[in-house]
């Protein structure tokens, strides 16, 4: 028996590496080949817990987008979890995660909500400044993420484990 | 919105069967717990074996976790297990449910094609802008750097100008004064110690003109100030120096002077005998046995300079590191600043000239140069011409230099009158001009090229000749430019002075 499944919607900007994180976490692969996803692609991946069942996450690695359109919005439906995704090279996209989760709040109110900054192998090309993640961390969870070297992404996975079956 | 039961019963059946072929419509019958009751169309291409199908169900229960089956749902653009994409309807009907897949994967692909190109444009445009960024912060680094290298520069060119001044002008002084002493002093007497005294200063003379010319840089560009050479006298002033010195190693000094050309030649002073000092230094330190030799040729208006020794030599792979500055590694056993023959190689480029060496380690070293010599001038006059008329006003604050041109201009037959700023000369030139101004370039008050484009302005039309310890080009093109007629160095060489004038005057 496992617990769940849980919905998880992966939601951030196009190109913050969504579908690698998701490659990442369940089939331990990587690309570094850019392939924009249309609609949603749908991913289920059982997490062991030592001496507690295991939990089903189902993953929805939906399209990149800035802003949430009547599409996205169905897309979220049932979510149990966001796993926000914004891309440390580029200070805009945690902007766009950010207003992604206020909108996301209005159809899932009690959704858990964490933050991957992906693209930490990156580092040296990084705009967002340590303080802005400090500041972050008291209202979110927040993970630096590196779907190329998998650095962080168990941990944001794990929260989001803990989070929804505690 | 075509009313479908408008269509003709033909059409609308045509229809029909062109929307089931196209879709690859799949409709999967559910009772309400997910067991399969029915299948209907094409299971395969949408990734589902229909024989074993439980894979394909579950992946498809995914989708609606957490949401609802009581109500009808749509999920556009789903990624299913075998790559196709497909619209996924869930349509409830009474106690049970129909999911209806319809195929999406032409459209998913015009949508990505279009999609992709426009996020990689976007990705692109933030790449360049911070690229640009980039750039820009390099740029602005660069420009402080220059900024930085350009007052570091300022600042050396200002000591170098000062240097020079400081330099020059006690030496004029000395070479002035022993020129007046050696005028008066009957001949032998004391005349050893006078050559001792002169050969002393020209030595003191080519160390600080050393250390000037490598402070100027290679940008700095050497003026060529071509006299007429006195090949006997410079070989004289060679052997007395350096003959003493060899001596002393005891190595034999040998000179030679071959003369084909009956013009005579013109060269740059200063920078011939910076030359070959530099050269017979070099042999002299180097050399512990056998001999230092000194030879000229002035054949074809050219003057051929070979300097040879018998000295430790130069290995092959230090050849070329001989001629940078501060080299004095190059040769075993080496001591001085090591400026030497980095000053030698950059006078004969100023000089136009060419410069060889031959060396084999332990058995010697000879340096050949070639110069071509300078076009000939006017006609120098004589020093027994007509005295000059009318006067003169020295405009010099050093009176030791002043002093000087005093009794070399009074010699010539003018009246002389000197004054030591540049606002009473202006005021003094104005009032009763003279026939010649003599400017210091360097005054206290304001510096000669810009009290002479005053005057000038203010239509003084008499001949201005100005006087200066800066070497370079820049600094003769601005006193030129201000209005000056001609442009001397310091030290002053007296004849070339005497010349001058009498040129301007004549």
């Amino acid at each position: 028996m496992s617990a769940g499944p849980f919905k998880v919607c992966m939601l951030g900007d196009f190109g913050v590496g969504k579908t690698s994180l998701v490659s990442r976490f369940v089939r331990s692969t990587f690309s570094d080949k850019y392939l924009t996803t249309v609609g949603v692609k749908v991913d289920s991946k059982e997490v062991a817990r030592a001496g507690r069942d295991p939990v089903k996450l189902v993953l929805w690695d939906i399209a990149g987008r800035n802003a949430l359109d009547s599409v996205g919005a169905n897309y979220l439906r049932g979510a149990s979890a966001l796993l926000l995704v914004a891309d440390g090279t580029r200070e805009a996209s945690l902007a766009s995660a950010l207003d992604l989760l206020m909108q996301a709040r209005g159809l899932l109110p009690n959704a858990l909500a964490v933050l991957a900054m992906n693209k930490f192998d990156l580092l040296d090309r990084w705009e967002v400044a340590p303080p802005t993640l400090t500041q972050l961390r008291r209202t979110l969870a927040v993970f630096e993420t590196s779907a190329a070297t998998g650095a962080g992404v168990e941990d944001a996975f794990a929260a989001i484990v803990a989070g929804l079956a505690p | 919105m075509i009313d479908d039961a408008a269509l003709p019963p033909l059409v609308r059946e045509r229809l029909r069967a062109l929307l089931l072929e196209r879709s690859h419509a799949l409709v999967l019958g559910f009772s309400p717990d997910w067991t399969l009751r029915e299948v209907c169309g094409d299971a395969a291409f949408h990734g589902i074996d229909a024989a074993a199908p439980a894979a394909g169900i579950a992946a498809l229960q995914d989708l609606f976790v957490g949401i609802d089956i009581g109500d009808d749902q749509e999920i556009p653009f789903v990624e299913l297990a075998n790559g196709r994409s497909a619209h996924v309807h869930l349509l409830a009907d009474g106690d049970r449910f129909h999911l209806l897949l319809l195929d999406a994967d032409e459209a998913r692909a015009t949508q990505r094609s279009q999609q992709q190109l426009a996020n990689e444009a976007v990705l692109a445009g933030h790449a360049k802008s911070k690229a640009i960024d980039a750039l820009r912060n390099i740029r602005n680094e660069l420009e402080r750097q220059r900024a930085r290298l350009e007052e570091a520069n300022a600042l050396k060119n200002a000591l170098i100008a000062t240097m020079s001044h400081e330099f020059r002008t006690p030496l004029t002084s000395a070479f002035g004064h022993l020129r007046l002493l050696e005028r008066q002093l009957p001949p032998g007497e004391s005349g050893a110690a006078l050559q001792a005294v002169r050969r002393s200063l020209t030595y003191l003379f080519a160390l600080a003109e050393n250390l000037l010319e490598y402070g100027r840089g290679e940008a700095g560009g050497g003026l060529l100030d071509p006299v007429e050479i006195d090949l006997d006298a410079l070989l004289a002033d060679c052997e007395a120096m350096f003959r003493p010195l060899a001596s002393a190693k005891g190595l034999a000094f040998r000179t030679r002077l071959d003369r084909d050309d009956a013009a005579t030649p013109r060269f740059d002073e200063v920078k011939l005998r910076q030359i070959v000092i530099n050269l017979l230094s070099n042999a002299v330190r180097y050399t512990h046995s056998g001999e230092v030799a000194l030879a000229l040729r002035w054949a074809n208006a050219r003057l051929h300079v070979e300097v040879s020794d018998t000295g430790i030599g130069i290995a092959p792979e230090f050849r070329a590191r001989v001629f940078h500055p501060f080299n004095s590694g190059a040769q075993s056993g080496s001591r001085g600043a090591g400026l030497g023959l980095s000053i030698v190689r950059r006078l004969v480029e100023q000089m136009h000239g060419t410069l060889a060496l031959e060396s084999a380690p332990g058995t010697g070293t000879r340096f050949e140069l070639d110069l071509p010599g300078a076009v000939a001038a006017s006609a120098p006059t004589t020093s027994d011409a007509a005295p000059l008329r009318g006067q003169a006003l020295v405009v010099e604050d050093d009176t030791d230099v002043s002093h000087l041109l005093e009794i070399a201009l009074g010699g010539l037959g003018l009246e002389v009158r000197v004054v030591g700023e540049a606002a009473i000369a202006i005021e003094t030139v104005l009032a009763a001009p003279p026939r010649l101004l003599v400017f210091d370039m360097h005054l206290p008050d304001l510096s000669g090229s810009e009290a002479v484009f005053r005057l000038r302005a203010q239509g003084h039309r008499g001949a201005i000749l100005m006087l200066s310890a800066n070497a370079s080009a820049d600094a003769r093109d601005a006193a030129l430019r201000a209005g000056a007629d001609r442009y001397l160095t310091k030290p002053i060489d007296f004849a070339r002075l005497e010349d001058t004038v009498r040129e301007l005057l004549a």
